[in-house]
């Protein structure tokens, strides 16, 4: 809402940019000591936290940069020179807010390049320089209001994009008038609304007010409100800066208070456009706003939304928020406030999201305050230039954009890849469902919701910073960054080199088991995660890893035997390194030197209630196979229908803490999902820390939020804070479930006291495969086989596996079976050893020190059963099973005597079963010989 | 008014858009009698005003620097020159001394 129009730009290459650090002015001025010759092509030179940028440098530029570096004078902006030895985004409290400007009198943005570059259309309505929207005043098209309305938006909402993509991040949002539909958008308090939906729902042009001019009046508010006295007919409707208030009321009315003012040599100026928004006068014709209002999804900000109604963040309530919504149509913009209100709450670098004027009422506002604006698009030069210079003026602040994105021939974007692939998700759910509709619907829309999701973690902490300051080291001196090498090296992944994976096998086995291959050690996700940040940091001495995007979880890496693991580093851009952990895992790891700003901790949810198992119970009980070393979960504090609360301890074993994460998911699965409690990572898409780990012992806060929970997938956010203060954001972490039922959850407790199979009255065995994946079917055959076993499942054909696994599964149930009935103890599977000495014919004994009686045993398979019995060896009657297929109404007698060839009286059973629940419906025919045992209990029950 | 009147007057005005601009010192940024206000200096709508005010407060209402403005149109706000800003002190200021 401010008058003065641009002048039209020119067209140039794209600018260079000088950037040099140094520890302190007089460094600095040592770097500009030299010829101008070797400073004008631009570049980057020395480290340090004192820092000085130009844009597209002069001779004049360099002259007065060595003046001010001299004399260490803090410079914003001016002839496109940044300077400050007291960057503003260094400290605890800086932080940095977009601002989506509202109309002005001038609207020029210059977006086609910006649009290329993002690789997506240029924004609709947001008509670039050319279209001459100025110097018309009260041109009267009152018509295409609404449309410049959603061309401003969307410009925002592309820069906001753009910026991000530059990994220059807001801890806040704001707008001037309709500019904070950008920032609701922005923080993704409406879900999925684009900007044409937004439009589309909302008819602004039947929401204008004709015949109400507004009158900018450059001056503070009480000045105006004083002249107001007894004018019932002009309202405030913006309390834009110190010096410069907006007033609102009929033509006629506006006109005669510009001309007072100016008589009193006041600066005015009548704006060339009408709404009446901001003032009670609206309220006519708010009907059928209010009723569209109520049709759009409202939820809680992702990144803090501040509201100029009320100077103050956003509520979170979604009736309170549309309250808000309306009343900002009605109530004046209080942009002043709000913008001490946001310095008050640590910000210190606002950008203003599109061309204009707004970033001069901040100045306006925080002349006394050092604090920078920057606009990220302007009117006088292409959209690439001027987000060149937010760049610089960031970095000089101490921010770290990704300048090689801002390289003449860096690639354009692809946009659409970070949307799901429809065709790749065959019945998406949920979450997952969304992005994909999304996706087709709208890629670029579909491109701002993942970057949306990627900043989900940032709620309102960093404006509260001034109350809870983190544990955020603030290094000495900001050095310019390493370049990160592209690195490969070899690690070494045994249980010698890292005996904690002891404590973290897939398999059980006995006490002393000699056969470590047997107890499948695999290292942690997180412990990879946590190999693959170290890579990533050796690969740029000097900067830390603030977080971990993208982690692909491909494959277990299994430790025993050991083996060696080729790992990866190949630098994507400045701050972030892709790396690969051989074929097991991959990550984008970012690097820099300030951790991410602080966000708030997560409140105690209130239909939170006890758990039902203690963190003890869940170790005692088995529930996570995880040995000591990884118990970090000390006390579980809570658990509601859609999250989980839990302590955990920093101990010292690589990935322990995360692992300790994944463990509290583990909890809620084991209380709400007890019939399939097992999970792995597969995915996560976002870490970020926000503080070093603390050391050894401490005790750390874990919250888990379930976020969608399909068939194989259960997606979670969480957050680990330390004293209340978030130390650890995590969103997006997929894990996948594996097929499981109530016998299969008993064996992976306590395999030793249980079977998979199930004992039948006749007492055979029987086992259906009832895992629908591989990965579930091995995750058994690594419980159930030892060394030698596994090797034959191997070199079996890929189609003969599972009938080769369910036989010796189910064997090796039946002996221990036997054995109980026998008064042994616990056994484990890997303890009986099973051979095929002639096709059909097997052979048990015990293996590492279990010695068992001469037992006889038969097995059968059929599709996806299979049957076993056992009996001591050396008995007068042959010991046969026979399982086979058979049609509805089959005659029970005569399948079983064409089983064997046997008569009756030799003992032969037969029993008719179903296929169990959720296999094709199947009946079978199970027939086997009983033993002289068996017979005579039979025989003395008749 | 004389030349050297005039150059008194091209020097206050340097001050205060000096002030405006905060600089400390004016040798750091030229301010030349054919500078724009907008594209030369950076200034904005917003600093207008204070130059008014601080236009005002030297040489008394009579320099009305919101009066000269909104005899302009908008275009020609934005090539608003120092020199023209100093002719049109300049010239209220010999109203004055006429009368």
């Amino acid at each position: 809402m401010i008058g003065m129009p641009s002048p039209t730009p020119a067209v140039l290459r794209p600018d260079s940019m000088l950037r040099l650090a140094a520890r302190d002015t007089a460094g600095l001025s040592a770097l500009l000591d030299v010829p101008d010759e070797e400073l004008l092509a631009g570049g980057v030179k020395g480290d340090g936290g004192c820092r000085l940028g130009i844009v597209a440098p002069t001779p004049k530029r360099l002259g007065l940069a060595r003046k001010l570096v001299a004399k260490g004078r803090s410079w914003r902006g001016r002839n496109d020179i940044w300077f400050t030895a007291r960057p503003l985004l260094a400290g605890t409290t800086g932080g940095i807010a977009f601002l989506f400007p509202g109309l002005e009198a001038d609207f020029a943005p210059n977006m086609a390049d910006v649009a290329a570059w993002l690789g997506v259309e240029p924004p609709v309505g947001g008509s670039d320089s050319g279209d001459d929207h100025s110097g018309d005043q009260h041109s009267g098209d009152q018509h295409s209001l609404g449309r410049h309305a959603e061309g401003v938006i969307a410009v925002g909402r592309m820069l906001d994009t753009a910026l991000r993509r530059l990994h220059i991040r807001p801890a806040a949002l704001a707008g001037h008038s309709v500019g904070e539909w950008s920032a609701m958008l922005g923080g993704n308090m409406m879900g999925q609304t684009s900007v044409s939906d937004l439009f589309g729902r909302i008819d602004m042009d039947a929401l204008l007010l004709h015949g109400y001019d507004f009158g900018v009046i450059g001056c503070p508010v009480d000045r105006v409100t004083a002249d107001l006295a007894g004018r019932p007919e002009l309202v405030i409707s913006h309390e834009n800066s110190t010096n410069q208030t907006v007033v609102c009321g009929p033509s006629k009315a506006v006109a005669e208070l510009v001309a007072r003012f100016r008589s009193r040599a006041v600066i005015c100026q009548v704006l060339p456009f009408q709404s009446g928004f901001h003032t009670p006068m609206l309220r006519r014709n708010l009907g059928r706003f209010e009723a569209e209002v109520r049709t759009l999804p409202m939820r809680a900000a992702d990144i803090p939304v501040w509201s100029a109604t009320i100077a103050a963040p956003f509520p979170g309530d979604p009736r309170a928020i549309r309250e808000l919504f309306v009343r900002h149509l009605l109530e004046p913009v209080r942009f002043r406030e709000l913008a001490l209100a946001m310095y008050e709450s640590g910000i210190r670098v606002f950008v203003q999201n599109g061309p204009g004027q707004l970033g001069s009422l901040v100045d306006d506002t925080l002349r006394d305050h050092e604090h920078l604006t920057i606009a990220a698009n302007s009117a006088h030069r292409p959209g690439l230039d001027q987000l060149r210079r937010v760049a610089t003026a960031v970095w000089v602040e101490g921010g770290e954009p990704d300048f090689a994105r801002l390289e003449p021939d860096a690639r354009p974007i692809e946009v659409t890849a970070a949307a799901p692939a429809p065709a790749q998700a065959p019945a998406p759910a949920g979450v997952f469902a969304e992005l994909t509709e999304l996706a087709t619907r709208f890629p670029a829309v579909a491109e701002l919701n993942t970057l949306m999701r990627d900043v989900a973690e940032s709620v309102t902490a960093v404006l509260r910073a001034s109350e809870a300051q983190p544990a955020q080291p603030v290094p000495a001196f900001r050095l310019i960054e390493p370049e990160p090498a592209r690195t490969e090296r070899l690690l070494h992944v045994s249980t010698r080199t890292m005996p904690y994976l002891l404590d973290h096998c897939l398999a059980a086995q006995p006490p002393g088991w000699p056969d470590e291959t047997d107890r499948r050690p695999i290292m942690p996700a997180t412990t990879m995660i946590h190999h693959m940040i170290a890579a990533a940091e050796r690969s740029a001495p000097g900067l830390r890893a603030i977080g971990v995007d993208d982690v692909h979880l491909h494959r277990w890496l299994v430790a025993a035997p050991a083996r060696d693991v080729v790992v990866r580093t190949e630098p994507l851009d400045t701050g972030r390194v892709r790396v690969r952990l051989g074929e097991h895992a991959e990550a984008v790891v970012l690097l820099g030197r300030t951790y991410e700003p602080p966000v708030t901790a997560w409140p105690v949810d209130s239909a939170e209630r006890p758990t039902a198992l203690t963190a003890q119970d869940i170790y005692e009980q088995r529930w996570m196979f995880h040995g000591p070393r990884f118990q970090v979960m000390t006390r579980s504090l809570g658990i509601w229908r859609t999250g989980v609360r839990a302590e955990l301890e920093v101990v010292d074993v690589p990935g322990s803490l995360l692992d300790g994460v994944g463990q509290v998911l583990g909890q809620w699965l084991a209380e709400f999902e007890a019939h399939r409690p097992i999970a792995f990572p597969a995915r996560i898409n976002r870490i970020r820390f926000h503080a070093p780990l603390p050391p050894t012992g401490t005790r750390l806060g874990c919250t888990v939020r379930i976020r969608d929970i399909v068939r194989d997938l259960v997606e979670a956010d969480m957050q680990v804070s330390h004293g209340g203060r978030p130390l650890v954001s995590i969103s997006g972490w997929q894990d996948v479930r594996l097929d499981s039922d109530r016998s299969g959850g008993a064996v992976n407790r306590f395999i030793e006291l249980s079977t998979l199979s199930e004992q039948r009255p006749g007492g055979w065995w029987l086992l259906a495969d009832r895992w629908t994946s591989l990965a579930a079917r091995e995750l058994y055959m690594y419980k159930y086989l030892a060394a030698a076993e596994r090797d034959e499942y191997f070199a079996c054909a890929p189609r003969e596996r599972r009938h080769w696994l369910l036989r010796r599964m189910v064997i090796k149930d039946a002996v221990r079976g036997w054995l109980w009935d026998d008064g042994a103890g616990p056994l484990f599977p890997a303890e009986i050893a099973v051979f095929e000495d002639a096709p059909g014919r097997f052979l048990v004994s015990g293996r590492h020190g279990l010695r068992l009686p001469s037992l006889s045993v038969a097995v059968s398979c059929c599709q996806e059963i299979a049957a076993a019995v056992v009996r001591p060896a050396g008995g007068q009657r042959p010991v046969r099973i026979h399982a086979a297929e058979v049609a509805p109404g089959v005659d029970l007698d005569r399948a079983a005597a064409a089983a064997f060839d046997l008569a009756p009286e030799q003992g032969v059973r037969a029993e008719l079963i179903d296929n169990p629940d959720g296999l094709p419906s199947r009946q079978y025919v199970v027939a086997w010989t009983v033993g002289a045992r068996q017979q005579k209990q039979e025989d003395s029950t008749r | 008014m004389t030349p050297a009147q005039k150059t008194a007057v091209l020097e206050e005005v340097r001050g205060i858009l000096a002030e405006v601009l905060e600089l400390s010192d004016v040798d750091d940024i030229e301010i030349e009698p054919d500078s724009l206000l907008t594209d030369d200096l950076g200034l904005e709508s917003i600093d207008l005003v204070s130059i008014g005010a601080m236009l005002t407060e030297r040489y008394g209402e009579k320099v009305n620097l919101a009066a000269f403005l909104a005899e302009k149109d908008l275009d020609e706000v934005i090539r608003l020159t120092v020199g023209e800003l100093v002719d049109f002190v300049v010239s209220k200021l010999a109203d004055t001394t006429v009368a």
